[in-house]
């Protein structure tokens, strides 16, 4: 089965499983936007935007990082290949594009970001499934009867234990009820995939380190969960105090 | 529950999250200290080829320089369109200790087609024959072209699957495999 599924979106192929999730994420999260108080089409345009501002913010973060490469071969600025990218890079310049957008329209902060969180949950679902057919975040080596057969050695199936807390959140998420505390939903999804990840970067293979073998993905992930229970508890004060008031 | 409850439920939460990441640390978990593998991060599989002429190459020969492992067919359209950018960067980065391998998947390929593939290009780098198909195997080749760049350690820096690589895509990576 596994096999088959590697075979099947082997790498460049992987990255159809990143479209078909964006797809049906913007479909999910089209269908619950008017119970966040953002309009369909809102949305739709926010994401496309997004979309745009990913993709060409990603291209140039890539060509300021390389920018000696790129000024021997300028044809290169307009390559095809995706691996001319950085993500990170592209995620930033779609964060501002989508927040720009958003103050322009006068769309609520929270409830824009509550509305797309069903995006960024099946998003994150089918980021952990091109894992799993690349072969990339894989495992240490184990022992343990469950592990799988990957890059030489018996490793922990990291891809898959992924795929299983990506599956959770996205469960979640859908079982929690529009409720008028925006922002809610957006910073649950952070705090529960944060979490997973503090768990699940303790099998990985790939690591980073930092200090004494720490890992960097964790110690990112323990930042971000910190920072959502920040703001989530201030949401959820903001909330009661304007409760209290009235 | 109340903000006090839930407050001492974050701190626990956090708290625990970073016990976690302190009983995790592991220093010796490092894929470059696992055998050989096809990925980013391992020491690149080893192996002896011949060119068409009969001089023989073997990777582990080569530590010490950077080398671009490129698996490709006379028949793959990619294939051919990457090879001139891929000579281009040979000739330009050869003098640094960089070296193109390309080696012809030959048991899917006609050996015939070869030297008007490599005459057609002006091609200077050594051409490989992998005519059992071990090299396709060691490398888990599954789509063509498929390139590994491998930095004076040997071990692979960047894996490209698929085709064609830009000027720009293989400057980036052979500067960062000869870092």
């Amino acid at each position: 089965m596994l096999v088959l599924f590697q075979n099947l979106f082997a790498p460049p192929r992987h990255l159809i499983l990143l479209v078909i999730a964006a797809w049906l994420g913007l479909t999910l999260a089209e269908r619950r936007a008017e119970s966040h108080g953002i309009q369909k089409d809102d949305l739709n345009t926010l994401a496309f935007y997004g979309l745009i501002a990913f993709v060409v913010g990603g291209r140039i973060s890539y060509i300021l990082q390389n920018i000696s490469a790129f000024a021997k071969s300028p044809l290169g600025i307009v390559s095809i290949n995706p691996d001319l990218f950085d993500p990170f890079g592209g995620l930033a310049v779609a964060s501002i594009a989508a927040f720009v957008y958003g103050q322009r329209k006068g769309l609520p902060f929270w409830n824009a970001l509550d509305s797309l969180t069903p995006f960024f949950a099946v998003l994150a679902v089918g980021l952990v499934l091109s894992h799993l057919a690349a072969g990339t975040a894989f495992g240490m080596e184990t022992d343990l009867p469950w592990g799988i057969y990957l890059w030489n050695a018996a490793r922990h199936p990291t891809q898959i234990y992924e795929v299983l807390a990506s599956l959770l959140t996205l469960s979640l998420i859908l079982l929690v009820k529009p409720n008028t505390r925006p922002g809610v939903l957006f910073l649950s999804f952070a705090a529960l995939t944060a979490s997973c990840q503090i768990i699940i970067q303790a099998f990985r293979g790939d690591s980073a380190f930092i200090l004494d073998g720490v890992r960097q993905g964790q110690v990112i992930a323990w930042v971000a969960l910190a920072v959502s229970f920040v703001m989530l508890e201030a949401r959820l004060s903001s909330k009661k105090q304007r409760e209290q008031a009235s | 529950m109340n903000r006090t409850q839930r407050i001492l439920l974050y701190v626990l939460i956090l708290v625990a999250g970073a016990s976690w990441i302190a009983l995790s640390a592991d220093t010796g978990a490092s894929a470059t200290t696992a055998g050989p593998a096809p990925q980013a991060g391992f020491r690149a599989p080893d192996f002896t080829l011949k060119t068409p002429s009969g001089a023989s190459y073997t990777l582990a020969e080569l530590q010490g320089q950077a080398v671009l492992i490129n698996v490709w067919a006379t028949w793959c359209p990619p294939c051919r369109s990457e090879m001139p950018a891929i000579q281009k960067m040979y000739e330009e980065y050869k003098d640094d200790g960089f070296i193109v391998l390309a080696v012809n998947s030959t048991v899917q390929d006609n050996p015939f087609d070869i030297p008007p593939f490599v005459e057609e290009f002006n091609l200077t780098f050594p051409i490989l024959l992998d005519e059992t198909g071990e090299v396709a195997r060691a490398y888990q080749v599954r789509s063509l072209p498929s390139s590994y760049f491998i930095n004076r350690q040997g071990i692979i820096t960047e894996v490209v699957i698929g085709g064609p690589m830009s000027e720009a895509l293989l400057r980036t990576r052979i500067e960062e495999a000869l870092k």
